[in-house]
């Protein structure tokens, strides 16, 4: 440690290094109004979402279009019809069951491999690393992978929407390095001396050490299944429950006046506004989203980062 | 995203300390010490062989004439005759030539828009601003892309939200949506909207680990705040610019299926088609068949593995690391 890497306590938190120079008035006042004008067309848009699933008939009638910035009498009945049971209740029950039971999966497929191919030198520990690898470099098509998905009869099943996407072999390398280079070596040997096997050193010293890259991981398996669309596109065009994004996608195309979707979705519409029930789906498929978010955001740019730059 | 740590790390610690005898142990002995580590990376190989090699092995029906009502081994082999035919197909070369234009689009204009917000945003001082403002901006990364176009339709669509506002000023009705003039506008739009926040995280922390006393010595030296962007930051967040962009390169004819199938409808499919929407429409609901469809994947599997292995190359000879060290 040098002398410069000493830090003097700064008088003010957040306060400028003392040889910056402070920026011109105009410099500041352009990069506050391109932020904030930034900010706005991310967050406007959501927040229109947000109100109008909230808005009565007759509010959207008066706004005369599809989208509010104010709500003016709340109602909840989309929000009702979505609970109501039917197609759309089914479609979120689905949906939720593919993201838990499919993150579940992928995590135990993800940690058991990460785990396994962290010690180099062990048996086989090179070319196995290296089939992984080459996944990276190739991709098999989509109509091989269609096919398969024949063979194994899982079309129109639902398992066609988890297995295929089971594995991310980048959410696995990740773990894999932090395995090697954030887990202290002693902690393991110290292990092994006190004659624990490799499971028990891994649920009892590496899996509690990595509690905040497992979450990061977790959540991107998560949001991967949440978002599924065109696998069930492909896979499941002829079942009558479809995850949540293609029922979106459908009630879209209906009010874009397309062919091809209004037969699909009368199924979904009953009394609620158009817009209002339209965009309270929209909001459901926002709010997951948005609650793992904050929880996560933690550790996230850490994690990420050390994924991102190491390579 | 991002970068991969492909070969295996430089002198891990671990590696290091196993002695060099241990490897003249036999298998016997091999397989009694290792079997836990194996046994915990099976499910994930059964996993890859079953969804990523068995599919890439049923690549070789692009060479064959192959019919799903006859056993495998009666399947004639043709040669390259479905790569012909791919060629020859009308719709082939406009779709091959819209994913090169979206992916190079995506290229220039989303990677210096995620570079400027992380320079913006590196300056700002205070850490409640800067929190703030970048847990808004990526969170469009996490939606699926119906929630996104959903959203432009309803704001930006001809009865959307901004429509309604120039209607009432007396404007017409915004038609760009349907356009296909302006569809690469409106992608790019959307890239902004969606990506260009996560970007921006990446470069943010690239900028995070440039050592804040080459700043203070430069300024100290009479440097500007340009000049200093100049000769200190922008060769300090080099190494991950470069490597997004080998990424970038090696993914770019996956320039998605979903952002352009959700708009075929309304821009119609000249615009729309790229490689991923000719293969499910011409072949996978389409009339072409099997082989036809497994020639389009091919071929643009093995231009992505191609690509991958030159930009890597080239990366190295600019003296940067790249996805995976040279062994």
């Amino acid at each position: 440690m040098t002398a410069t890497d000493i830090k003097l306590k700064p008088a003010k938190k957040n306060a400028r290094p003392v040889w910056d120079e402070e920026p011109s008035f105009v410099g500041k006042a352009v990069k506050a109004l391109f932020l904030i004008c930034y900010a706005a067309a991310i967050v406007l848009p959501i927040w229109a979402v947000v109100a109008t699933s909230f808005a009565s008939e007759e509010a959207l009638a008066r706004a005369g279009g599809n989208l509010l910035l104010i709500p003016t009498d709340l109602s909840l009945q989309a929000y009702q019809e979505i609970f109501d049971g039917g197609a759309l209740t089914r479609s979120l029950i689905l949906t939720i069951g593919l993201t838990a039971g499919g993150t579940a999966l992928s995590m135990v497929l993800t940690i058991g491999a990460a785990y396994g191919l962290s010690r180099p030198g062990s048996l086989l520990h090179r070319p196995l690393l290296m089939l992984v690898l080459f996944t990276f470099l190739f991709a098999p098509g989509l109509y091989p992978s269609f096919l398969v998905v024949q063979k194994l009869g899982m079309f129109d099943s639902y398992l066609s929407l988890v297995l295929p996407m089971a594995l991310n072999a980048f959410n696995l390398i990740v773990l894999r390095s932090f395995f090697m280079n954030s887990v202290p070596t002693e902690l393991i040997d110290a292990a092994r001396m006190d004659g624990a096997g490799e499971f028990r050193t891994l649920f009892k010293i590496v899996l509690p050490m990595s509690k905040a890259i497992l979450a990061v991981i977790a959540l991107f398996y998560a949001v991967g299944y949440w978002n599924i669309y065109f696998s069930a596109v492909l896979y499941i065009p002829g079942l009558e429950t479809q995850p949540i994004q293609v029922v979106l996608q459908r009630m879209l195309m209906s009010t874009q006046g397309l062919p091809g979707a209004a037969a699909d979705v009368s199924q979904y519409q009953t009394q609620a506004p158009d817009s209002a029930l339209k965009m309270a789906v929209v909001v459901c498929t926002i709010v997951p989203i948005v609650i793992m978010y904050p929880f996560i955001q933690k550790h996230f740019t850490k994690a990420v980062i050390t994924g991102a730059i190491k390579g | 995203m991002a970068a991969l740590q492909t070969s295996a790390p430089p002198a891990p610690s671990r590696g290091q300390a196993r002695p060099r005898a241990k490897n003249k142990r036999t298998l016997g002995q091999r397989l009694r010490h290792d079997w836990p580590l194996l046994l915990l990376t099976l499910p994930a190989l059964a996993q890859l062989a079953v969804f990523f090699y068995w599919p890439s092995a049923w690549n070789i029906i692009a060479f064959m004439d192959y019919s799903p009502h006859r056993p495998f081994w009666e399947n004639p082999f043709v040669g390259f005759a479905w790569f012909e035919r791919l060629f020859a197909n009308p719709y082939f070369m406009p779709a091959l030539l819209n994913t090169l234009k979206y992916a190079f689009a995506n290229l220039l204009f989303l990677f210096p828009l995620s570079i400027v917000l992380a320079l913006v945003m590196h300056s700002v001082i205070s850490t409640k601003i800067r929190s703030a403002f970048q847990s808004v901006v990526y969170l469009p990364y996490f939606f699926s892309w119906v929630l996104v176009v959903t959203v432009f339709v309803q704001t930006l669509g001809s009865d959307g939200l901004v429509s309604n506002w120039i209607l009432g000023f007396g404007g017409e009705r915004l038609t760009f949506m349907s356009d296909p003039d302006s569809f690469l506008f409106l992608a790019w739009l959307q890239w902004a909207w969606k990506d260009a926040g996560w970007g921006m995280i990446i470069f943010l922390a690239a900028l995070a680990s440039i050592n804040p006393s080459l700043y203070e010595a430069a300024a100290v030296d009479g440097a500007s705040r340009w000049r200093r962007m100049w000769h200190i930051t922008l060769p300090g967040i080099r190494p991950v610019i470069v490597l997004l962009l080998i990424l970038h390169i090696g993914g770019i004819l996956n320039v998605g299926f979903e952002q352009y199938q959700l708009q075929r409808n309304a821009v119609g499919y000249q615009t729309t088609e790229v490689l991923d929407t000719f293969v499910y429409y011409r072949s996978v609901i389409g009339t072409e068949g099997p082989s036809f469809g497994t020639a389009a994947g091919l071929f643009k599997g093995v231009i992505g593995l191609v690509l991958v292995l030159i930009a890597n190359n080239v990366a190295h000879r600019l003296g940067e690391q790249g996805i995976y060290q040279k062994s």
